[in-house]
């Protein structure tokens, strides 16, 4: 009987450590609902996570999806690379008074950076310039940064693609057929189907957001 | 009865350099000032004048007569913020202190002097303060502001009191010069005779004034209190900073925020009062073995907010190297800006403007501000000139975009990036950039640009060709026609 009591007493005194643990596990599980961002239906990014861009066209795809928001875009990349955008040809997305450039000498800067300003309310759209994808540990806390802010968070990826903890893995190429058409392939999704969609930018001239009009959609 | 007390800094300049410490004082020393393209004595110390210096004598002449005699040009600059520090200082003594430049102060003392127990004895303990802080003074103490300063220059004692009503009585025996008369005014008296003030005074009003004009009758009726002579107090310019001073050192980072909390919270309280805040703060942290420490942050837009200061600092704080701990901090804010007060919830527009520069206050406080960018338009037709970028922490004024922007890469190398041809054609119809080969579908150009003649750089004209590639990038191909041979370049890349 004693060694009984002994056993229950050892089950209820969870140590206060283990409780919060817990307690923090369980708010992940439940993550607070943010909505989604339509590019354009069927394409939709969910806000409060964060994304994988590979591929040749892919600032094009980041700053498509900053156009149909509002608010400041944050952008952090190495020094040269930010250095090289120009925002005479980003007027015929939105407004480049939205966009704070981050110029960073190191891929932890970047990240901290990202992470930051997903963690700040405002921010509508946070793109992340780096060579190589965020691994798990790095795109994990990303993630929860974005889930923070509720906003959305882009990684632009040039060079190789890890395993992440990212919602959504694109890839955007351009298509020879006209100027502002992209190939946008969904390679991965957590919750949902992957696709490819032919992308044109219609403008903004009636729509102070812009539209992307959607040519063709195959499954990938 | 308005009482006033002059107090007199005979070797202001010398005094600042003895207050630092400089080790030349201890032989024969001179601060010299060029007057009339000639460098000439300001202020000769002790051991100088007795090898017979004096001031006003020409610097060659000095070095002639004292061949050891070190130098120091005047400081103005500097010898003005002592003397403004100074004023600060006495505040102590009164309320009313005004700047009487180059080397003096006034005081209104009026119903100051029994809070020291006197006039002669508050007079006293200004210069035992003073001589403290190594400074030299002479003080006199008058009815008006023009017998203070001549009892204080001309007394000829430390400390020269005219007791009230007896100003006369005082200024009588003491010569013109300490009316503070124009140079050639005096020069123009001392020719008919009269030496002293008495004379002076002995001399009908309305004589003198036809003679030498109504100025000398103002100065000498100023002097006597018989006409307003007003002082131009000097408004106290606020100082926004605080210290605190710990008896036993700190080191944890919650400490160290408790102190910054304290200090900010003084701060930004008298911030707030004057409807101000400061865009940059900065803490000195005095470590227990006399090393001092400073933490810098900025902001993006005036703050006077104590939790956004110390969550700024906060991540800086581990960079500190505090050994022992700590003991002395001191917070000062600079850049102080009026604030305007926003209704915070009704307007999107300004609390998303708020939270933007929230974002670069955060970020430029890490990174450096100087690496968070805005872009600002620019007039001009050369790609790389259309357009600057501007530190985001002062970029204010919204910039004016074109409705009717060109047509430009979206991507603008600032240096082009050489492509190798493979089958050659204007532009190249198959080439190889960044290792990858591209095959020319369609071409539309040239788009020709000249350089900016009104600008130095000799820039050649470049040839700018929109090229669609048969993969799928868009790319703006860069040659330069008046050069033959130089090859095809990479400029950028189009959305």
């Amino acid at each position: 009987m004693s060694s009984l009591r002994e056993q229950v007493r050892n089950i209820m005194a969870i140590p206060a450590s283990a409780s919060k643990a817990l307690a923090r596990s369980l708010e992940t599980i439940q993550p607070r609902k943010h909505g989604y961002l339509v590019v354009a239906e069927p394409v939709r990014l969910s806000k409060g996570r964060f994304h994988e861009v590979t591929g040749e066209a892919a600032d094009l795809f980041a700053i498509v999806a900053a156009a149909r928001m509002e608010g400041p875009v944050v952008w952090a990349g190495l020094e040269r690379d930010v250095a090289s955008l120009a925002p005479t040809a980003l007027q015929t997305f939105l407004d480049p008074a939205r966009f704070i450039v981050a110029a960073c000498v190191s891929r932890t800067e970047i990240l901290w950076a990202a992470e930051q300003a997903l963690r700040s309310p405002s921010a509508a759209c946070v793109v992340a310039e780096l060579r190589d994808g965020p691994d798990l540990r790095e795109s994990r806390r990303l993630q929860i940064a974005a889930e923070e802010g509720g906003s959305i968070g882009l990684a632009l990826i040039s060079g190789r693609a890890c395993a992440s903890a990212a919602e959504t893995r694109w890839r955007c190429e351009a298509l020879s057929e006209s100027d502002l058409a992209w190939l946008w392939t969904l390679t991965k999704n957590r919750k949902g189907r992957l696709g490819a969609w032919r992308a044109k930018w219609i403008g903004r001239r009636n729509n102070a957001q812009g539209a992307v009009h959607l040519v063709s959609a195959a499954a990938a | 009865m308005r009482r006033v007390l002059s107090i007199w800094f005979p070797q202001l300049p010398l005094d600042r350099l003895a207050r630092l410490g400089d080790p030349r004082l201890a032989g024969a020393f001179a601060v010299v000032c060029e007057v009339k393209r000639a460098w000439r004595l300001a202020d000769v110390n002790e051991a100088a004048r007795k090898s017979g210096l004096a001031p006003g004598l020409p610097l060659s002449d000095a070095r002639a007569i004292c061949p050891d005699l070190a130098t120091e040009p005047a400081d103005t600059a500097r010898e003005e913020a002592l003397l403004r520090s100074l004023a600060r200082w006495a505040d102590s003594l009164s309320p009313r202190v005004a700047l009487d430049p180059p080397d003096g102060l006034l005081l209104d003392i009026t119903g100051c002097a029994h809070l020291f127990g006197g006039e002669r004895v508050m007079a006293e303990h200004a210069q035992l303060r003073l001589e403290d802080m190594r400074m030299s003074i002479r003080a006199g103490i008058a009815d008006t502001r023009a017998a203070a300063w001549a009892l204080a220059r001309f007394g000829g004692r430390a400390v020269g009191i005219a007791d009230p009503g007896c100003t006369l009585a005082a200024l009588e025996p003491m010569p013109l010069a300490a009316l503070n008369l124009p140079p050639q005014l005096g020069s123009e008296l001392r020719r008919t005779g009269l030496r002293t003030i008495g004379d002076l005074h002995a001399v009908k009003p309305a004589e003198a004034a036809r003679r030498f004009g109504f100025e000398l009758v103002d100065l000498l009726a100023r002097a006597l209190g018989h006409a307003p002579d007003p002082l131009r107090f000097q408004s106290p310019s606020p100082v926004y900073a605080a210290r605190m001073t710990l008896p036993e050192p700190v080191g944890l980072a919650e400490d160290l925020e408790g102190v910054i909390g304290k200090l900010a919270a003084s701060v930004c309280g008298r911030l707030q009062t004057a409807q101000c805040g400061a865009r940059h703060f900065r803490l000195t942290v005095g470590r227990v073995d006399s090393v001092e420490q400073a933490l810098s942050i900025g902001f993006a837009r005036p703050c006077h907010d104590p939790r956004a200061i110390i969550q700024q600092f906060s991540p800086t704080l581990e960079t500190l190297k505090l050994e022992f701990g700590a003991d002395r901090f001191r917070l000062s804010a600079s850049h102080v800006e009026p604030v305007r007060i926003r209704q915070e919830t009704l307007d999107r527009q300004t609390r998303r403007q708020d939270d933007a520069d929230r974002i670069v206050t955060t970020l430029g406080n890490r990174l450096g501000f100087d690496r968070v960018h805005r872009f600002v338009a620019r007039a001009s037709h050369l790609p790389e000139r259309e357009y600057e970028t501007a530190e985001a922490m002062n970029c204010r004024s919204e910039s004016e975009w074109s409705d009717t922007p060109r047509k430009r890469p979206l991507r603008l190398y600032r240096r082009p990036e050489r492509l190798r041809v493979l089958a050659p054609g204007c532009p190249p119809k198959r080439f190889e950039w960044r290792g990858v080969a591209f095959e020319t579908k369609r071409a539309d150009g040239p788009e020709r640009l000249s350089a900016e003649w009104w600008r130095d750089e000799a820039a050649a004209t470049r040839d700018y060709w929109r090229v669609q590639t048969e993969s799928g990038p868009r790319l703006w191909l860069l040659t330069y026609p008046a050069r033959k041979g130089v090859g095809w370049f990479v400029a950028g890349r189009f959305p």
